[in-house]
């Protein structure tokens, strides 16, 4: 097979790291192959293709030396974020953007423009459409449609689908595979269901960025499982055999005296517009709530109407107090953003958790020993004198987690926590979230993983066009009824 | 600014003209010394940008309401605090003369102009043009452009960061801080993951434009081509006439006298 | 690193600019509710306008980015809609040419506080300069224009000096800046070990 990308003897260090993210590293591609590169996250996969595709050092200076890098001439690069790849305000002007750097002349633009879009299937009534009002899935097909443009013989693909929900995660990847059929492709992802269908070879990777297995899929997949289990990867099956092992106890919710909140003719208004409404709702302690439904149904709206980050009217109260009377309802519950880096104010670790006691003028050993059991629960001892904004994505989501739980609440709403995580975090954010709710605590999560739902949750919210238009309680433990779960090869047991 | 509104024939002036324009009426209003002169020339202008920036009334009158504001504030401070030979009123510290009232008069009214001006160009120019504009009228480097371009985009997205932090400050019960220590919190809670987040994302932009083969030459093709039209000299002839016909009524007829 | 500005260094500077674009035009709201209380309080926080140049320099520590970065800010506020107009945009230019004398005459090699603060000065020194051709503040009585000075250089010296300063510091323990300052020989030498 003729090569078209390799990399021998690949030193690199970032500066002001102590150590090199690649020591020695030597690999190669042949044209056509599809390969998939593996690893814990912060192995250095994404920076490797960034290296394989050039834009290391050409784009982004960092040191490296290596005895022999062979980039590609004609490649593509799809990058995780949607929104931090583009430049234009326009669908139609981004992709006139590549056109321009080819120096396309200007009379063929259009129609090369209606091509790309529809080669990706991105069908806009107008190819003049403003790109905040696409989805995140569009926004993905956009960034393809654009790096089609180039007319690639290689395509890098870096997690194109972190931050898309199941369904356009699977979209996605039909899509890939279509146009990426004639194409050699090198992919970096940690969701793997849709990808293995696609690729014939898997890189895996270790913590210190060495290459552990080269092979063909099928030898990686069924010799490797537990490494790739210790990395957090996504491989399929890796639920069924958490669910297997660490089955969750859902005990039935407490009875409480006066229930934890009570809503009424409930609406929250964003902009002056109802965005959300509950006819009615009761919660208790200890209950787990999943809220489901489509992109812009009102999900997170809801959230934010609990917490009065908006306006909202009817009744709502907080333990028998309504909620414009409790004097800080943040004392009683919480909020875990989707970016945890937002919620950071302090310069340590230490520092961020202890931040609320501080408020609170508590005495110094008292907030020491809480901050320290907290550390440890989450694991984060070791990193007690970091930047917040230092840590892994992991680490900062455990990280806002702890802060916002340091003072023991009643409630906790979380927007989405589990996005973009690998199954390592996943599962433990999970863990420690039932901890919670066995103890009493009230959880409230907006997610789209149904196997959340199904596992976990004791009551599912579905809301749809900014109303809650169902509300179902479990029946029997373990299990959810099976007629609004359509999730493939997870059966009741 | 993603409000409908119709396109009116300031729009199709060639942004670079337009703005280049703008800019040297700015510098001549700093020479025009005469309040009578600098009178006409603001109505001049107030006339433009009322009547045809295409926008709605109401949208404009929302929009006119900070340069009252500043045409107020600038006078007062000019008008209390200035120097001057005959005294009108005095009040403490505070002393009104002749001469301060109407150099108070004077600055805000520069000020109103200065406001008419910019807005009249913002309010009918889109960002996009007037960078394509400036790469093939007047030789921006594209590096500049594009990053303007993008940096642009990124408004909007800043802004809603903005809120979430607002909404995460509500949630760690910031808002109960107070006292000076505070305040210093405040501004680092807000400032750094701004400012953190914007430096990331403005380097993974960067990286991705130069993914799509984004290179600083000048040889590059344009989705949109600026030229020069009827339109541009019909524009340049305006200002001409305002200015010739300002100072002539000035003299003729001088709506203060001094 | 002679061959100017790359286009991460320009992207990141605009992007650094225009975050604090937004904020001069929030700045603004509380300076004209400030301006009529006369006796030149408002002055007091006119140096926030400064503060851009100074910030993005000693981020990415590159010639240029101080203009460029006064500059964009100027241009952000503008195009939000700034009751100050094209003002802005000619404050900007000279606030920002006279920051970057500063960090020129130190040949871009210092980073310390003292250079933040004398950029400031410089910055407000351009302000002052353009507000006699604009304001005519040369008209106001000599106890008032006294007063209004030492305000702005004042706050000046607070915001766009002194909060520049340890505003960077905060974002290099973040880990941030080091994306975006030159790598130097030394990095690559320790490829080179081991």
């Amino acid at each position: 097979m003729e090569q078209i990308i390799s990399v021998e003897k690949l030193r690199m260090k970032f500066p002001g790291e102590e150590s090199m993210i690649f020591k020695d590293l030597s690999i190669s591609f042949g044209k056509g192959e599809k390969v998939l590169l593996l690893g814990p996250s912060g192995c250095g996969k994404s920076t490797l293709l960034q290296v394989l595709s050039g834009l290391i050092p050409n784009s982004i200076e960092v040191p490296l030396k290596g005895e022999k890098l062979k980039c590609p001439s004609s490649w593509g690069y799809v990058f995780q974020d949607p929104d931090s790849q583009f430049c234009m305000p326009f669908a139609d002007e981004e992709i006139a953007f590549v056109l321009e750097n080819l120096s396309v002349p200007k009379q063929e633009m259009k129609e090369k423009i209606q091509h790309h879009l529809h080669q990706v299937g991105l069908n806009l009534g107008a190819i003049h459409t403003s790109i905040d009002t696409l989805s995140g899935g569009m926004k993905q097909r956009l960034a393809i449609a654009s790096v089609l443009a180039l007319e690639p013989e290689v395509l890098f693909l870096d997690e194109p689908t972190a931050m898309l929900d199941p369904e356009g995660t699977k979209e996605m990847w039909e899509l890939l595979k279509e146009v990426g059929r004639d194409k050699t492709v090198i992919v970096v992802e940690h969701k793997i269901d849709h990808v293995l269908e696609f690729i014939d070879r898997i890189v895996l990777f270790n913590d210190e960025g060495q290459i552990i297995a080269d092979g063909p899929k099928d030898t990686i997949l069924s010799r490797y499982k537990n490494e790739m289990k210790e990395h957090g990867i996504w491989f399929p099956g890796v639920w069924d055999e958490y669910v297997k092992n660490h089955a969750p106890v859902r005990k039935q919710p407490f009875t409480d005296d006066v229930p934890l909140i009570q809503v009424q003719d409930f609406s929250g208004f964003r902009n002056k517009e109802e965005k959300i409404k509950v006819n009615e709702l009761q919660v208790t302690s200890g209950e787990w709530i999943v809220i489901r439904g489509e992109n812009g149904a009102g999900k997170s709206t809801l959230l934010h109407a609990l917490m009065q980050f908006i306006k909202t009217s009817g009744t709502y109260a907080l333990m028998g107090t309504p909620i414009k009377r409790v004097e800080n309802p943040t004392e009683h519950m919480t909020f875990v953003f989707q970016n945890p880096e937002f919620q950071f104010v302090a310069n340590t670790v230490y520092e961020e958790i202890a931040y609320s006691l501080r408020i609170d003028k508590r005495p110094q050993q008292e907030i020491n020993e809480r901050v320290r059991s907290l550390l440890k629960v989450f694991r984060l001892e070791a990193h007690w004198g970091k930047h917040p904004f230092q840590l892994s994505m992991g680490q900062k989501r455990r990280l806002s987690v702890a802060a916002s739980i340091v003072k023991d609440k009643k409630l906790i709403l979380l927007d989405e926590p589990t996005f973009g995580q690998d199954s390592k975090n996943t599962f433990a954010l999970l863990k420690w979230l039932e901890v919670y709710r066995s103890r009493g605590v009230t959880v409230i999560m907006v997610t789209h993983d149904d196997h959340i739902s199904k596992n976990f949750a004791t009551r599912i919210l579905t809301v749809q066009d900014g109303n809650v238009i169902r509300d179902e309680k479990v029946i029997q433990p373990g299990c959810m009824e099976p007629k609004f779960l359509n999730i493939k090869g997870v059966s009741c047991r | 600014m993603t409000v409908t509104n119709a396109e009116t024939w300031l729009y199709k002036i060639n942004p670079s003209l337009k703005l280049f324009v703008l800019m040297v009426l700015c510098i001549v209003a700093l020479f025009i010394d005469d309040l009578n002169y600098m009178i006409n020339v603001t109505m001049g202008v107030l006339l433009i940008f009322l009547c045809f920036t295409g926008h709605s009334i109401k949208r404009i009158i929302l929009l006119s309401i900070p340069f009252s504001f500043i045409f107020i504030s600038t006078s007062l401070a000019m008008i209390f605090f200035g120097k001057g030979e005959t005294l009108w009123f005095e009040w403490g510290l505070i002393s009104i003369t002749e001469e301060s009232f109407m150099r108070g008069l004077l600055v805000g009214f520069r000020a109103l102009l200065f406001a008419a001006l910019g807005l009249t160009f913002s309010l009918t120019t889109r960002p996009v043009n007037l960078f394509y504009s400036l790469m093939q009228q007047v030789k921006l480097k594209p590096k500049y452009a594009y990053s303007f371009m993008a940096a642009l985009r990124l408004i909007p997205i800043m802004m809603q960061e903005f809120q979430t932090i607002r909404n995460a400050m509500k949630v760690r019960g910031f808002e109960r801080g107070t006292g000076v220590k505070s305040i210093y919190f405040k501004i680092k809670a807000y400032s750094i993951p701004l400012l953190s987040g914007s430096i990331r994302r403005a380097h993974r932009i960067a990286v991705a434009m130069e993914a799509k083969r984004f290179t600083d030459t000048r040889d590059r093709t344009y989705y949109y081509d600026f030229g020069f039209s009827k339109y541009d000299q019909g524009f340049i002839l305006y200002f001409i006439i305002l200015l010739l016909a300002g100072f002539f009524l000035s003299i003729q007829f001088p709506l203060v006298s001094i | 690193m002679k061959k100017g500005l790359k286009l991460s260094d320009v992207l990141v500077t605009i992007v650094i600019a225009v975050a604090f674009g937004i904020i001069y035009i929030l700045w603004g709201s509380i300076y004209y509710f400030a301006k009529p209380l006369g006796l030149h309080v408002d002055q007091l926080i006119y140096g926030m306008w400064f503060i851009a140049g100074p910030v993005a320099f000693l981020i990415l520590r590159k010639p240029g980015v101080a203009l460029l970065a006064e500059i964009a800010a100027a241009s952000g506020e503008f195009f939000l809609g700034s009751p100050w107009g094209l003002t802005v945009l000619l404050y900007g230019v000279v606030q920002g040419l006279f920051a970057e004398l500063v960090f020129m005459v130190f040949r871009y090699k210092k980073f310390n506080m003292s250079v933040a603060v004398l950029a400031a000065i410089a910055s407000c020194l351009g302000s002052v300069l353009m507000d006699f051709a604009y304001g005519e503040i040369g008209a106001l009585s000599t106890w008032n224009l006294s007063l209004f000075m030492i305000a702005r250089f004042i706050g000046s010296v607070f915001f766009a000096g002194l909060t520049a300063y340890y505003l960077v510091k905060v974002l290099e323990t973040t880990g941030v800046t080091n994306l975006v300052r030159p790598v130097s020989s030394k990095d690559y030498a320790e490829l080179d070990q081991k």
